[in-house]
């Protein structure tokens, strides 16, 4: 895991994106506890002026800093661009083929890339945590960090991080390059509240429910591996499910990687048995999708033209995602490069 | 290095179908095939890169996918640099020294010298030839006992060819290396191999010492009144043919044929020098085999 050649050939192929995470951490902390308290500062000395209104910095607002907001929706952009230069791109072009005919196993060449990924996001992570909460510490708001546990604006978000890369790197090893990984890593990241709405939907459309109909339910949260990167997660609960969901994933990313057959490299999956399973599941979302999107512009109170225009949504959208997935699961991305 | 009894199917279809053979130190291999028949497979499961669905690689007893760390005595050149043009040359020598503790960093800048390479910040950015060069004065300086070159002189120029192909004599005379090498390149081969495994449709159609196998066929120009007889036309292998004057190749030591032939009364009977380029021909495949 820790193999200096390794390493340094990690680092090589992935360093555009490692420097673009340290700019994203810089702005989403230190720079952003900054201005958040240059703002809170504006804010407090407006109340002077108004007898009726006295300002306080909320937990919400902290949050912001550390663990929510626009920013770490970057980050898990970031995140998943990295798992994919370190996987995918390496799959697309001939790198793979100098990566695997080295001297080590399989496991190592996986373990080496998660090993990189986790080190760079865990210290850019905690060198930017501490500047952070030094300014706001140091600053008149100071109270407000005894709004927040450590738990939801560093645990939380380092440890759901660090999941969401091993996540990515685990959709990185059934997949065959770099487009995929990034496609399925995105869809399987939000899978289960999209699963969850597009029932919801269907449900209400046709006036028939299996269960209440209401927020998702917290388990669909847990289970929905994007909200962890979001800051999604700050309770002791979610920490622990980050913490187990990195170990299936590392133990899962690693034997499916050691079982990589590398003849598939460029084409959308690795593994042609999930073809069949990853059509299925993708024409029947798109459908359901297709069908919600219909549906929603029937009028409210006209019921039957509302179920007639969700099956006609259901029925054009699923032949063309028949068209274009069967497409997608033939292709076959390989940048060879020139000849010597 | 012994390859044992290798198959791999890709999509369902048999690429590799039963490949069996062992290399020694100090031989140079030529692996040779049409378009599609293997090599590269071949090559590419030698270095543990693909995997095989059935038989497996051994070096020292010890099966590669098993126990990779043996791969230190391997190493593969591909056809191309693209996993390594972004490193600078030092860059390059530091991950090597890391992966290769035999790695010679002093014999690199030897040979560097000698081939007039410089160090250079992007190895992307040397000329074609000279990545040809670097690449394979690399492979040398790892110290690997194996070195696997899939078709090492495409697109050369001669002077670099001629470079690379004395480099690869020089080397396996001096430190007992194995070379295997794919190549379309049968002059360039015949130049250099002392064996050659003749792939067909993913199987080792047949492996032989580069003497033994010249000595198996004989080429001869015949020339005819008219044209050659339709009963001598399916015994022979006819390789060339302008006008009446057609260059065939027989099997050495056929005395029926050569009987036959003689009876046929040829105006002019030639026994031609043999090349692995007519073997090939009368091995592998007609004109109209593509």
């Amino acid at each position: 895991m820790f193999n200096k050649a390794l390493w340094f050939q990690n680092y090589k192929q992935s360093k555009f994106l490692i420097w673009i995470l340290l700019a994203l951490f810089v702005v989403q902390m230190p720079l952003q506890a900054i201005l958040s308290v240059e703002s809170w500062q504006e804010r407090s000395e407006r109340t002077t002026y108004s007898e009726e209104y006295v300002y306080e910095v909320q937990a919400w607002d902290v949050m912001q800093i550390f663990s929510q907001g626009m920013f770490t929706v970057f980050l898990a952009a970031a995140i998943v661009i990295f798992a994919s230069l370190l996987i995918g791109l390496e799959r697309n072009t001939r790198r793979s083929d100098f990566t695997f005919s080295l001297p080590y196993s399989r496991s190592s060449l996986f373990l080496a890339k998660w090993a990189l990924g986790s080190t760079a996001v865990s210290v850019f992570f905690i060198m930017n945590f501490l500047p952070a909460y030094f300014i706001i510490y140091q600053s008149e708001f100071r109270e407000a960090l005894s709004l927040v546990s450590s738990i939801e604006i560093f645990w939380a978000p380092l440890l759901g991080y660090i999941f969401f890369f091993s996540f990515s790197l685990l959709v990185g090893s059934i997949t065959g390059e770099m487009v995929s990984q990034i496609i399925l890593t995105f869809i399987f990241g939000f899978l289960p509240i999209i699963v969850f709405r597009l029932v919801q939907e269907f449900m209400q459309v046709h006036d028939f429910f299996l269960f209440h109909i209401g927020s998702e339910p917290q388990w669909i949260e847990y289970a929905t591996p994007f909200l962890y990167a979001a800051g999604s997660m700050g309770s002791l609960p979610g920490v622990i499910a980050a913490v187990l969901f990195t170990a299936v994933c590392l133990w899962g990313g690693t034997v499916l990687y050691t079982k990589n057959n590398l003849e598939y490299n460029g084409e959308f999956l690795m593994f042609k048995k999930l073809n069949p399973v990853l059509v299925v599941l993708l024409t029947v979302m798109i459908s359901f999708f297709g069908g919600m999107i219909v549906s929603s512009l029937a009028p409210w109170g006209a019921d039957a033209l509302r179920i007639l225009s969700y099956w006609i949504g259901f029925t054009t959208f699923m032949l063309f995602a028949l068209l274009i997935i069967r497409r997608l699961i033939k292709m076959n991305i390989i940048f060879s490069g020139k000849a010597v | 290095m012994r390859v044992q009894h290798i198959s791999k199917h890709i999509h369902h279809k048999p690429i590799l179908a039963d490949i069996d053979f062992s290399v020694e130190p100090g031989s140079i291999i030529g692996i040779v095939g049409r378009n599609g028949s293997g090599k590269t497979t071949l090559l590419r499961s030698l270095a543990g890169i693909l995997t095989p669905t059935r038989g497996s690689i051994y070096i020292d007893g010890l099966d590669i996918f098993k126990h990779p760390e043996i791969k230190k005595q391997i190493i593969f050149v591909p056809d191309s640099t693209e996993a390594l043009k972004n490193y600078s040359t030092k860059e390059l020598i530091y991950l090597y020294k890391n992966i290769y503790p035999e790695f010679d960093t002093s014999y690199l800048f030897s040979l560097m010298k000698r081939f007039k390479l410089s160090q250079i910040s992007k190895i992307g950015n040397y000329s074609k030839g000279q990545k040809a060069l670097f690449t394979l004065i690399t492979a040398f300086a790892t110290g690997a006992s194996y070195i696997l070159l899939d078709e090492p002189t495409d697109g050369l120029d001669v002077i670099v060819k001629k470079q690379v192909l004395q480099l690869l004599v020089e080397e396996v005379s001096d430190r007992r290396l194995a070379v295997l090498i794919s190549s379309h390149r049968l002059d360039e081969l015949e130049f250099m191999v002392n064996e050659v495994i003749f792939i067909k449709q993913g199987k080792v159609d047949s492996h032989y010492e580069l003497d033994t196998m010249k000595n198996e066929y004989k080429k001869i120009q015949l020339a005819f009144a008219e044209k050659m007889p339709e009963t001598l036309k399916d015994e022979v292998e006819i390789l060339d043919k302008t006008g009446k004057v057609y260059t065939v190749l027989i099997p050495r030591g056929n005395i029926p044929l050569e009987e036959k032939i003689s009876e046929s009364m040829p105006l002019f009977y030639e026994e031609l020098p043999m090349s692995l380029e007519d073997y090939f021909v009368a091995k592998l495949g007609g004109p109209n085999d593509v």
